[in-house]
């Protein structure tokens, strides 16, 4: 064993002796026990060094140990250890005798007692448990999310280049836009379209807007649209279908090697689609049609729907308030990504004689992307936190949800805890997915 | 090396901070547990803090052009601040949702939480809530426009129903309608100002709240309204306090029971002068004025509550009974007494206080 190895596994054993020794010590955190922490920290520590030494290292040549800049350097590491340990334990106790003073019960049984709470359009009843409430509104909250991010990327592309159109009108009706939205809080955006949705449309009970042949139906309630049905064979046929998009990406990758082997334009898009849609089609006349369109119905007191897909106005509302918002934001930072690409970029894509889509589809934009997509993420994690404002035009995300809940007599410091994790999560998961996306999208270095 | 010393002054700085952060902790643990309780803080502070609703018209209201609050809580609140402080002006009223109600309750931000709230086993159990004489009796009802064909309760089947969140009013919405087997949808909403504008546009047929709450909005709606006839729960509401007070309690009590009193006596704000030269023992001791015994010794009753001994006065002269508190806040929203719960023993209501002695 050399010196330098015995040196370092000496350090360890100390410091992790030393750290030991101070938590332990540290469970009555006061300054007397804080002191006497750190001064067993230090016998230990010495102890242990003298031990070591006796390995037989000469250690003449080192200075005394309260000189030794290791030694002072480890004290330091080890004291700041102690102060944050004994700062977080002072909060924590605090919070604990704070507690206990007002008799509050910190369990978490609650999470299996009925909630009492029921949430629209979902079959979640008042005798459920309320984590089966919480569960619920979750689901809504990641449904908001799910829809609203890829519309407002999508928004926000479209608008951001908008802004740099040539064309006056577009570009000047993108920033009205724009500096419009940008500059209202989120939660005015929100109320707004609640408002509008609320007082533009007819109360349901009053009939509802039935356009293109009552194909969709809108009143201030609810938002139905039409959807698939399945009818017989249907299960077998969504089977088979999901194998029909398997070939589908097959033949997209079959055109990409067919081009970069021989520089036939490849149309993969044109190709996979047509395949699926073929297959689609061959296999609903073989089947005998296992699916139809279903039209949405709502009977004329308002109130009884069938078929078709419903949405809920307050989710409507919420949705388009935070796509609206959000988008101006994405706008901004598209368009700054693409004034950030350098501008031989575009004037040698032009040389090229590119059209104008075509430069911005393969020139353009992928590298500005590459600049666009950290302070994307960012707007994502806006997005999904700003969805708890849902809760004050009634639409039953998460955060409304635990807000009902604690108001059923239900424990604060516990729904508030659950509720802080619910966005944790969600928003640590949206980070690892963009942090991925993000590393496959960086120029890799040769 | 200039950094360096910044650095290390810093370091120095905050160890300090740390350390005495170390060295408060049992200071503020002392602290904490409040050794004069709520009643000498309040009496110290000189303010009575409030924990009131600023959305129900009748109930608990600001002002639009004032900025100040009004109401039937309000002026619980008022009469509280009355006995204790002598001047009922000297309250500061935090407006509260629902759901924030016992939170802040518990925190101890307010003193007293009298905001339309329902006294219910699970909230004196799970939410360290002491609850005290029931200043409205109330019931949870239901309305619906005039003229959408909703007469009664089955009527409502499938329809959405428009409730605030955090409310006993959704408990008992879900328990009510799941045992009668009658489905409905309910949109939720946090504050009344987004509720009622969803009922009025028609997002929601039905809204159902306390049915004073109704009858306070239907009074100030452009739309006609009908008031379900069922009564589908016991509503009791009156002041809060934070459990572990048992003097606080009993303060916020006795002030909130002495309105009551006042009008069983017959004593108003605008009568209560000519009450000094009253011959009623009972009266006399109630507001405090002096006792002469058979040998001429004149003392005045100490009822040990650790009040002043004139707060009846004081809440009587302030604010007036509950008669009064009542009609000046809930009549213009076309409440009235007579025959209703609220009215007194006397008269066949539930408004009954046990004796000033």
């Amino acid at each position: 064993m050399n010196r330098r190895t015995v040196n370092t596994w000496g350090q360890t054993l100390g410091l992790a002796a030393v750290v030991m020794t101070v938590i332990i010590l540290m469970g009555t955190f006061n300054v007397v026990t804080m002191a006497l922490a750190l001064l067993v920290a230090a016998v230990v520590f010495f102890v242990l060094r003298a031990a070591l030494d006796l390995t037989g290292r000469d250690r003449s040549d080192r200075p005394p140990a309260y000189r030794d800049v290791k030694v002072i350097a480890l004290g330091a590491q080890i004291f700041a250890v102690a102060a944050l340990h004994t700062f977080l334990a002072y909060l924590w106790q605090n919070f604990k005798d704070r507690t206990d003073d007002i008799g509050l019960n910190l369990s978490f049984d609650f999470l299996d007692q009925p909630g009492g709470i029921t949430i629209a359009d979902n079959p979640l009843s008042a005798n459920d448990q309320v984590n089966e409430a919480i569960r619920a509104g979750f689901e809504n909250t990641i449904r908001i999310i799910i829809l609203g991010i890829p519309l407002a990327l999508v928004v926000g592309t479209l608008v951001g280049i908008a802004r740099l159109s040539s064309n006056w009108l577009l570009q000047k009706i993108a920033t009205l836009y724009v500096e419009a939205f940008r500059n209202i809080p989120v939660l005015v955006v929100i109320l707004i379209a609640w408002s509008v949705y609320l007082n533009a449309l007819p109360p349901a009970n009053e009939g509802s807007r039935k356009p293109l042949g009552g194909w969709f139906i809108f009143n201030n309630s609810r938002f139905s649209f039409p959807s698939i049905k399945g009818l017989d064979n249907w299960e077998a046929y969504r089977g088979l279908m999901l194998v029909a998009l398997l070939i589908a990406i097959g033949v997209w990758i079959w055109r990409t090697y067919v081009f970069n082997e021989t520089g036939t334009p490849h149309r993969r898009t044109l190709w996979s689609i047509g395949t699926f849609v073929g297959i689609g089609a061959v296999l609903f006349v073989a089947f005998g049609g296992p699916f139809e369109v279903s039209k949405p119905f709502v009977d004329e007191s308002g109130r009884i729907y069938t078929d078709g897909l419903r949405m809920q106005m307050p989710f409507a509302a919420i949705f388009t308030g935070l796509v609206v918002y959000t988008a101006t934001h994405i706008s901004e930072i598209v368009r700054g990504s693409i004034l950030a690409v350098h501008k031989g970029q575009d004037e040698a894509a032009n040389a090229l004689a590119l059209s104008g889509i075509q430069r911005y589809r393969f020139v353009i934009l992928p590298q500005a992307l590459r600049i666009a997509f950290p302070p994307l993420i960012n707007q994502f994690l806006n997005f999904t936190k700003n969805s708890s404002l849902a809760i004050a035009i009634g639409f039953a995300e998460v955060t409304a949800v635990i807000n009902n809940l604690f108001g059923q007599s239900q424990p604060a410091p516990q729904l508030i805890l659950i509720l802080m994790l619910s966005y944790l999560v969600l928003s640590l998961i949206l980070s690892v997915i963009g942090n991925l996306i993000n590393r496959r999208l960086q120029l890799v270095g040769r | 090396m200039r950094k360096h010393w910044l650095l290390r002054l810093t370091a120095v700085l905050l160890g300090l901070t740390l350390i005495a952060t170390a060295c408060g902790d049992d200071g503020d643990t002392v602290e904490l547990t409040q050794d004069g309780g709520v009643l000498a803080k309040v009496v110290d502070a000189g303010t009575l803090e409030c924990g009131g609703n600023d959305t129900l018209p009748g109930f608990g209201i600001v002002d639009a052009d004032s900025g100040a609050f009004s109401g039937f809580d309000i002026d619980f609140c008022r009469v509280v601040a009355a006995a204790v402080l002598g001047d009922a002006d000297a309250i500061n009223v935090t407006p509260l949702v629902a759901a924030q109600r016992f939170p802040t309750l518990q925190s101890g931000e307010i003193d007293v939480l009298i905001r339309n709230t329902t006294w219910t086993a699970s909230r004196d159990g799970n939410e360290q809530a002491t609850f005290l004489h029931t200043t409205f009796y109330d019931g949870q009802g239901f309305m619906a426009r005039a003229d959408g064909g909703i007469a009664t309760l089955d009527d409502v089947a499938d329809a959405s129903i428009c409730v605030l969140q955090g409310t006993t009013t959704l408990l008992n919405l879900n328990a009510v309608m799941g045992d009668l087997g009658i489905p409905f949808t309910a949109v939720e909403f946090e504050s009344n100002d987004e509720l009622n504008p969803a009922f009025q546009a028609g997002q929601c047929e039905v809204w159902t709240s306390d049915a004073s709450q109704l009858a306070s909005f239907a009074a100030n709606m452009d739309i006609d309204t009908v008031i379900l006839p069922e009564i589908i729960s016991k509503e009791p509401l009156g002041p809060v306090v934070a459990d572990g007070d048992t003097e606080w309690a009993q303060v916020v009590n006795w002030a909130t029971m002495a309105t009551v009193q006042a009008w069983e006596f017959g004593i108003t704000s605008d009568n209560l002068d000519t009450f000094t030269d009253s011959e009623d023992s009972g009266i006399r001791r109630f507001l405090g004025l002096p006792i002469e015994d058979d040998d001429g010794n004149e003392a005045v009753a100490e009822v040990g509550l650790g009040l002043p001994t004139d707060f009846a006065w004081n809440i009587i002269e302030q604010v007036g009974n509950y008669e009064e508190i009542f009609n000046r806040n809930l009549g213009p929203i076309g409440l009235t007494l007579d025959g209703s719960p609220n009215d007194l023993w006397t008269n066949g209501g539930l408004q009954y206080v046990p004796p000033f002695r």
